[in-house]
């Protein structure tokens, strides 16, 4: 596993989308659970984490709501809306597109030319 | 879009509740990432560091955050107020300048605005009132203008002019209502059926008058007032069918009107069928208008005013061909004109009210001209701050919000006091009697007109801001920054600005000032006008006689003038049907033997009056021949009359009118109906003392009209005021259920009568003092300032020699040449403003030069006071702090 890779411009939103999207959160743990699901290979800026998830909440794609934390402590936790659900599911189709375009792109060898 | 303005909207409102959660929520974090390193090994102290530091600032992730929540415009717009109230509060005396003129200013604007809303610009009360129109004989060639309508065009028009929907006729009355002995006078008014119909609203309880309640037989039925139902039957369901002694009659209540009915400004309380004979609605009664019957109509959905005048003439036409009169009356220019109810009813006090308006705001205009002028020079003071802030990279935008925020702060705050000063404005109105003007009861400033004087406000806020914003981003920042002096220097774009908006202050005073010189001119010149008669000493009033027997009245008429004469102090006592200058007095016809109409002359109209006792002598009529009309010879029915000066030269140039014949109506009937011309008096204003037609009339025997309607005037030897309770008893005497109303002196009648004349002169008066105030102000300032911005050359010219006087005549040729240039194009402007208010004005021409000339002394002599100071000032500063630039 060699460093971890800068983000590309808007994808945290699409991240933070799909870690809500399996268990609710709060921004401390939306932040863990990228780093899991993507095995450390991302690396999330901690001070670009909150701005996104109040911009996502002014959106209404994730809702918020106070909770307890695992140890007792009081924190906001953070779920995927309807519209939130639409919106990964967008968001992940494309970037699938993309990412498949661009690999394609990047594979093509000299005799496909 | 929606849901995101509603998430802002909760940020806002519980703004508290948001900055804590976020404080917390990003506490928890960088303490849950401390435990994790710990978890971890790293040491605690460590741990927090580093927690901290991989975080990065709070702060500025806040403000991102706020950022994402769309809370920054806000944040930055709290700030940005701040800002401006700190600054405003720094500088008190500006401020309190800014404050007062806007409130005057908007104050006045919200009162005239108030008048105009209520009588020119809210619709009638009544569904879709805008296809309500009333109907008018006119007669122009004969001089009378409006003769309402008869009750013959009534039944004539009814269902016969497709574009109405429904047509209805009214007149107004009193009547004295209520058991003997408590007995009150009410006003009342006859409606057809349809009148409610055409209206749009009917009564709410009950019903409303039935065709057959139009015979004299069967109209002893009666339509309450909601007021008049709350305050006699306590707003009783069950009060249909009771019954009201109306004029010593019985009448059954069939209806009750709904809260709030009010039909133009009449005080009706009670309503009652429009009862007539059936010769009353003959086609020979046709012209019988006489202005106490009027018409409404509305018209159909679809049809136009046009349409109904067209049809309505087509009718006329038609009709006039079984006319007797058919020639006279064609001769006479006779015409029925269809108008728009609404503006028929304020038609006379419309241009009035919108000349006061523009005065209003031209003062507004004034007001706003000093406000920038004030904003300039303080914009320039801190010239250099927002110059070194804009190249520390402050924004454009920044700059303009920043300014738009201090003005509208300024003009909102100068909106709420104007408010309050418009409340007060309606008061001052009120005591000028505006609640007498058509539809001026209702005049009040509510929460719409309250909120558009704040819109107002706000606008002008942006507006103010216009020229500030260009002044700091004008491209002066080097020289702002470079320059020595303190505030900056004063460009040569910006004083000029300064200057043409005091040439243009200076102007709209003097067309102000002028406008009110006019109006008060003519107000003056109008109460100069001698009524014909001598109205000192004379007591007036109206007594309603409730008799239907013609003898009865005549013996009440003998008894009243009997009793009045012997009271000590009462010199005269008369009676007549119509008091002149009252309102009330209509034209009517009389006829001339001997007198052949020449081709092209057309039939005259004069005002007619029933005169008892020492009506003459009472009034102060002066005689210029013959003989007054005595009590006896409306005891005795002799056939005399008098005709005045006015009358008798128009039919008897060359001889005297005394033992002439006359007959009253437009048509000569048998010789015993004649009346023979026993005297002629000098000729009195009737209809108002601005008349500039003389009509003539003639005065007949009060027992030969059959005219109901009764006034009586006594000349008294003391003040007449005194005299009013002496009378109210004498009729009470007589009998207890007559009421006398109206009790004023004559002279106060006739004051009255120039109200259309007095308010305006007086509100103009104010509105002009005001500017000439503003217009002192904004020299002032502008002055002052220019004087502290060239402290440093005139410190340097008086260290080299130059004498004070010199620094001063300086200053004073600046304000000279504006003056000057202000005066000439206020000249131009108060000619033009004279010559579009000509209607207004009374013997007045429209540019009268002493006016103008008094008008460019006053603005003149105050506007030299205000920079006398200021340029005194200079002369007294000391070249030596001047250089050391304290």
């Amino acid at each position: 596993m060699g460093k971890p890779a800068e983000l590309l411009p808007g994808t945290l939103d699409m991240l933070i989308l799909k870690a809500v999207s399996l268990k609710p959160l709060h921004g401390y743990g939306v932040l863990q659970r990228i780093q899991q699901i993507s095995r450390n290979a991302l690396e999330i800026p901690q001070g670009s984490l909150y701005p996104a998830l109040y911009r996502l909440e002014h959106q209404q794609l994730i809702a918020a709501e106070w909770g307890v934390s695992d140890n007792n402590r009081r924190a906001k936790y953070y779920t995927l809306t309807a519209a939130g659900r639409r919106r990964l599911r967008e968001e992940t189709a494309g970037w699938n597109r993309l990412a498949s375009a661009i690999g394609a792109a990047l594979s093509t060898t000299p005799e496909e030319v | 879009m929606l849901r995101r303005l509603r998430s802002l909207s909760r940020a806002i409102k519980s703004r508290s509740d948001f900055e804590q959660g976020m404080t917390e929520e990003l506490r928890f974090h960088i303490e849950q990432y401390t435990d994790e390193l710990v978890r971890s090994g790293v040491p605690r102290q460590e741990a927090v560091r580093r927690a901290r530091v991989e975080f990065g600032s709070v702060d500025s992730v806040e403000e991102e955050c706020r950022q994402a929540r769309g809370l920054r415009p806000f944040d930055e717009l709290a700030r940005q107020l701040r800002h401006a109230a700190r600054l405003l509060s720094k500088t008190p005396r500006f401020t309190a300048t800014a404050l007062l003129t806007l409130a005057v200013c908007i104050g006045a604007n919200l009162t005239i605005f108030a008048v105009v809303e209520a009588i020119l610009l809210r619709p009638l009360p009544f569904p879709d009132a805008g296809r309500l129109v009333t109907m008018y004989n006119t007669y122009p060639k004969a001089g009378v203008d409006r003769d309402g309508s008869s009750t013959a065009n009534y039944y004539e028009r009814r269902g016969t002019i497709p574009a109405f929907a429904s047509v209805a006729i009214y007149s107004y009355g009193a009547a004295v209502v209520g058991e003997p002995g408590s007995t009150e006078l009410e006003k009342i008014a006859a409606v057809s059926p349809d009148f409610f119909t055409t209206l749009g609203v009917g009564p709410s309880l009950g019903r409303g008058f039935t065709e057959a309640e139009t015979s004299l037989d069967d109209d002893n039925v009666v339509i309450l007032t909601d007021i008049y139902w709350r305050k006699y039957f306590a707003s009783d369901p069950q009060v249909i069918g009771r019954q009201i002694r109306v004029n010593g009659a019985s009448n059954t209540i069939v209806g009750v009107l709904p809260p709030g009915f009010r039909f133009l400004s009449s005080d009706t309380r009670l309503y009652f069928p429009f009862a007539t004979r059936p010769e009353d609605r003959s086609s020979t009664q046709r012209h019988s208008g006489g202005n106490s019957k009027q018409m409404i109509a509305r018209l159909k959905p679809g049809a136009t005013l046009e349409q109904a005048q067209a049809q309505i003439d087509a009718q006329n036409r038609a009709l006039e061909g079984n006319d007797p009169e058919a020639k006279m009356i064609a001769d006479a220019g006779f015409r029925s004109v269809v108008a728009p109810l609404h503006e028929d009813y304020v038609r006379s006090i419309r241009p009035v009210l919108l000349w006061m308006q523009a005065g209003a705001f031209a003062l507004l205009l004034i007001g706003a001209v000093n406000l920038t002028n004030l904003l300039l020079i303080r914009a320039s003071g801190r010239a250099k701050e927002i110059a070194v802030r804009q190249a520390l990279g402050a924004g454009r935008w920044h700059v303009i919000s920043e300014a738009t925020v201090e003005t509208t702060l300024i003009t909102l705050a100068g909106g709420l006091l104007g408010l309050a000063a418009g409340g007060f404005g309606i008061r001052l109105l009120s005591i000028l009697a505006v609640d007498r003007l058509p539809l001026g009861g209702h005049i009040a400033i509510d929460f719409r007109l309250a909120a558009i004087a704040l819109l107002g406000a706000a606008v002008m806020g942006i507006a103010l801001a216009v020229p500030i914003a260009w002044f700091n981003l004008r491209g002066h920042l080097n020289s702002a920054i470079q320059s020595e002096a303190r505030g900056g220097t004063s460009s040569r774009a910006a004083q000029s600005l300064r200057h043409g908006f005091i040439v243009a202050q200076i102007a709209l005073a003097t067309v102000l000032l002028t406008g009110a010189g006019l109006l008060g001119l003519s107000l003056k010149r109008a109460m100069a006008v001698s009524p014909g008669f001598r109205p000192d000493h004379v007591l007036s009033g109206q007594i309603s006689v409730p008799y239907s027997d013609w003898d009865a009245q005549l013996a009440f008429n003998e008894r009243l003038l009997q009793d009045l004469s012997s009271q000590p102090g009462v010199r005269a006592a008369g009676l007549v049907n119509v008091l002149p200058l009252s309102g009330d007095n209509g034209k009517s016809s009389a006829t001339v033997e001997g007198h052949v109409r020449q081709p092209g002359e057309s039939p005259r109209g004069n005002y007619s009056y029933g005169v008892d006792g020492d009506y003459f002598a009472a009034m102060g009529f002066s005689l210029l021949e013959g003989r007054f009309l005595t009590a006896d010879d409306s005891r005795r029915g002799r056939r005399v009359c008098v005709v005045d000066d006015d009358f008798a030269h128009y039919y008897w140039p060359h001889t005297s009118a005394l033992g002439q014949h006359l007959f009253e109506g437009d048509q000569m009937a048998s010789e015993d109906q004649g009346f023979t011309v026993v005297g002629v008096v000098g000729a009195a204003k009737q209809a108002g003392l601005t008349d500039l037609t003389a009509q003539g009339a003639v005065y007949y025997p009060y027992a030969l009209r059959r005219d109901g309607r009764l006034s009586v005037v006594v000349r008294t030897s003391q003040r007449p005021e005194l005299f009013g309770l002496t009378l109210q008893k004498i009729v009470r005497q007589i009998d207890p259920d007559v009421p006398v109303n109206d009790v004023v002196p004559m002279d106060t009648r006739i004051a009255d009568s120039l109200v259309a004349q007095r308010s305006p002169a007086l509100l103009a008066g104010i509105f002009s003092a005001i500017a000439v105030l503003l217009v002192a102000v904004g020299i002032y300032g502008v002055l002052s300032y220019a004087v502290a911005q060239r402290r440093r050359e005139i410190g340097v010219r008086m260290a080299l020699g130059a004498r004070p006087g010199q620094i001063r005549s300086q200053f004073l040729a600046v304000a000279l040449r504006l003056l000057i240039a202000g005066t000439i194009l206020g000249a131009v402007g108060a000619w033009l403003a004279g010559r579009a208010m000509r209607t207004l004005l009374f013997e007045v021409p429209s540019l009268d030069v002493t006016i103008l000339a008094a008008a460019v002394g006053i603005i003149g002599s105050i506007s030299l006071l205000a920079c006398l100071l200021p340029s005194q000032r200079a002369t007294r500063i000391s070249p030596v702090d001047a250089l050391a630039g304290l």
